[in-house]
């Protein structure tokens, strides 16, 4: 059963070749979601991450947070996907660094975006970002909008 | 008793593949299932996605990890904070990786609002069957101080 909601569109990577590339360019943003709980039961069984914290709201609300939230290498999982939609294909990510810096909860949308910053020794090297949108849970009161990943790649994109 | 590293199998079985593309929403990426969209990019088949390399912990949970290297983690003040992967080639469905996981790095620096910051930096390096090396995991933990959260 397919249930995906994700911008099929741009996931499915097209082609692409170094004529193509220039510093500065940006790419189409790629939006991953709303996310369900399910998405984290869903990446628990596929990753092994069965922390309960992003899966018992209980459990998550004995650790101090207001409900369960989701992993955030299910978020740089939405992340890589993005990237390889952009750059021709995962095959040509060679690097892939994420930093987390805020919790993504169930009702967000993960939306990625990516930005060419050079093209060193052959090697195009990309910023990446994921951000949180979505009202968050209600105790929180969050921005509608914040940084979940902020990243960087290098990605081999042939001639 | 601690030791140095960790050393265990990583098998990329296309089943195990499918379902974590379809979890970080790759299922319509025919890479990582189709031999001959694979083919057509110059691989000998299908591959699993760059960050697969944390299913890792199926084969060493945490548990493992800190009674056998010895970090000493309070797990109740722990967050992931980064992760990086240094990626030769993806790893192909079919075939078997060798992990050897140790700790790379292992600092403490003050926080800005006070209390200090422990860094762990878990690295596996995973090599094929020929003993060249297909990707390198860090993975690092951040303990924040005592006295917050």
């Amino acid at each position: 059963m397919s249930e995906s909601r994700v911008d099929t569109g741009r996931v499915f990577p097209k082609r692409l070749t170094m004529d193509g590339v220039t510093p500065g360019m940006e790419f189409d943003e790629v939006v991953f979601g709303p996310l369900r709980r399910e998405d984290f039961v869903r990446y628990a069984e596929a990753s092994g991450d069965d922390n309960p914290i992003h899966q018992n709201e209980e459990y998550a609300r004995s650790q101090g947070a207001p409900t369960v939230f989701a992993m955030g290498m299910l978020n740089a999982g939405f992340l890589a996907t993005a990237l390889a939609g952009w750059i021709g294909g995962a095959q040509n990510i060679k690097r892939l660094k994420t930093r987390f810096t805020n919790r993504v909860w169930a009702g967000d949308e993960v939306a990625c975006s990516g930005r060419v910053v050079a093209i060193e020794d052959g090697l195009v090297k990309v910023t990446v970002e994921a951000r949180r949108r979505g009202p968050g849970p209600e105790p929180l009161n969050l921005e509608k909008e914040q940084t979940a990943i902020v990243g960087e790649a290098d990605v081999e994109v042939p001639a | 008793m601690a030791q140095d590293t960790i050393d265990f199998d990583l098998p990329i079985e296309a089943d195990h593949v499918a379902r974590f593309a379809a979890a970080v929403g790759a299922e319509q990426d025919p890479i990582f299932s189709d031999p001959q969209a694979a083919q057509e990019l110059g691989l000998p088949g299908p591959v699993a996605p760059p960050t697969f390399g944390v299913t890792q912990i199926f084969h060493v949970p945490r548990g493992e990890r800190e009674s056998r290297l010895g970090a000493n983690l309070d797990y109740g003040r722990v967050l992931h904070g980064e992760q990086e992967f240094l990626i030769k080639r993806l790893p192909l469905v079919g075939e078997t990786l060798r992990g050897e996981m140790r700790i790379a790095k292992d600092f403490t620096k003050e926080g800005k609002r006070g209390g200090s910051m422990r860094f762990v930096t878990y690295e596996t390096r995973f090599t094929d069957a020929d003993g060249d090396e297909v990707m390198t995991a860090l993975y690092t933990l951040i303990e924040t101080a005592k006295d917050v959260g």
